[in-house]
């Protein structure tokens, strides 16, 4: 596989989200808001992008027994690293996200690509891969948020964009992020089956 | 055997970088969160009450023993004279802890203003608490009658509309008001007495 095709991957073919259905807490919880789901995405391909860097470099002399608590340490430090961050120049954000930036943690998909791809290729590859999943992340979560403020809070982006009386506050709640997701990966799967990707 | 001491030593050294890490990105940002907190701060209470030119906290000198609801007592000083009150409260919300700060006029005994400042409540719903729309709906209010939350557009002098859908956040932050409220007449009142006069 290319270089390209590395990146490309985690938009479309196997995006973290709709196609691997990875990560789908976060997905379902911080998803109220369009700025919340970039935000996150933001947060998560920062970390991504570190611990696949780190894990990568250090592959070969990870013995394999202990790889995942070792995987574990790193990406928890890049966690904690991110959150003193964010809490030091986007305070706003930090705010929002609150609880789910120190769970990026326990993100799935970060420690699936650790396993699956960093762990196993060089650190240019890895590099690509975590920037073509962390964007792919990025979309899904903007895209269910977009859906989800535009239904239930009648915004975009937090400006108002129907009237206060039109939204279905249900979209924003829990169930409208199970709705959400169900009805996009349902959308997606049938794309896939009549253009087979 | 050789090998759990191999494996152990190895963990060890990838904590103890990771640990350096997370310290040295840690001793660069706290001075920054720090600043941040504090100019968040001061902030705040610039909008809870405009007109002072120094606030203090003296939590300790009006609040002695620890307050269910009141957690700071911040006293506003307009030309080295105590003029107003900024009590920070913290309520239960419908999502977890909503903090409020709200502002007391002594003389003039009515709210300034109501901020909250932290909230996790649901975004679109609860959350509107912060939007000024809604902490409009205090300001001005008489500090000496109870105030109390309505589903409806208010009828009373006393009441506050609260956000459509959120009846428990609109409550929480009432909550904490009341508490200040109750507190600030308790303690300020005797200021507030010279100017009952004008008070229908």
């Amino acid at each position: 596989m290319s270089l390209m095709q590395e990146f490309t991957k985690g938009i479309i073919k196997e995006n973290p989200l709709f196609r691997l259905v990875l990560g789908t807490c976060p997905a379902l919880a911080v998803t109220t808001s369009v700025e919340n789901g970039l935000g996150m995405g933001a947060a998560f391909t920062g970390v991504l992008l570190a611990s696949n860097i780190a894990i990568s470099l250090m592959r070969s002399i990870i013995p394999a027994s202990v790889r995942i608590p070792a995987y574990v340490v790193i990406i928890a430090s890049f966690v904690t690293m991110t959150d003193q961050l964010m809490h030091a120049f986007t305070p706003s954000l930090y705010k929002a996200l609150g609880i789910f930036i120190p769970l990026i943690v326990v993100n799935c998909i970060i420690l699936g690509r650790a396993e699956a791809f960093a762990s196993r290729n060089s650190v240019l590859p890895s590099i690509m891969d975590a920037l073509g999943m962390g964007l792919g992340f990025t979309i899904a979560l903007g895209l269910v948020s977009a859906f989800r403020e535009v239904l239930g809070a009648g915004s975009f982006l937090g400006i108002q964009i129907l009237p206060e009386s039109i939204p279905a506050i249900l979209m924003i709640l829990p169930p409208g992020g199970f709705i959400t997701l169900g009805c996009l990966l349902a959308l997606l799967n049938k794309l896939q089956k009549k253009y087979a990707w | 055997m050789g090998d759990i001491i191999k494996l152990g030593l190895f963990l060890m050294m990838v904590a103890a970088v990771a640990g350096l890490g997370v310290g040295y990105v840690n001793i660069k940002a706290a001075p920054l969160i720090e600043k941040q907190i504090l100019e968040e701060k001061i902030r705040s209470f610039k909008e809870v009450y405009p007109e002072g030119d120094k606030v203090e906290n003296e939590t300790a000198k009006y609040l002695t023993a620890p307050d269910k609801i009141l957690k700071e007592v911040n006293i506003a000083y307009k030309n080295g004279t105590p003029a107003g009150v900024l009590y920070l409260a913290e309520t239960k919300g419908y999502a977890g802890p909503v903090t409020i700060l709200a502002g007391f006029d002594q003389a003039s005994g009515k709210i300034t203003a109501v901020k909250v400042l932290n909230q996790t409540e649901t975004p679109g719903l609860g959350a509107k608490a912060k939007d000024p729309a809604f902490q409009n709906r205090y300001k001005g209010k008489d500090s000496a009658v109870a105030l109390e939350v309505s589903k409806t557009p208010p009828t009373k002098e006393n009441q506050i509309q609260a956000i459509t859908a959120s009846t428990i956040t609109s409550k929480a932050v009432t909550k904490g008001v009341n508490a200040a409220r109750e507190h600030f007449v308790a303690t300020f009142g005797a200021t507030k007495q010279v100017k009952t006069g004008t008070v229908q």
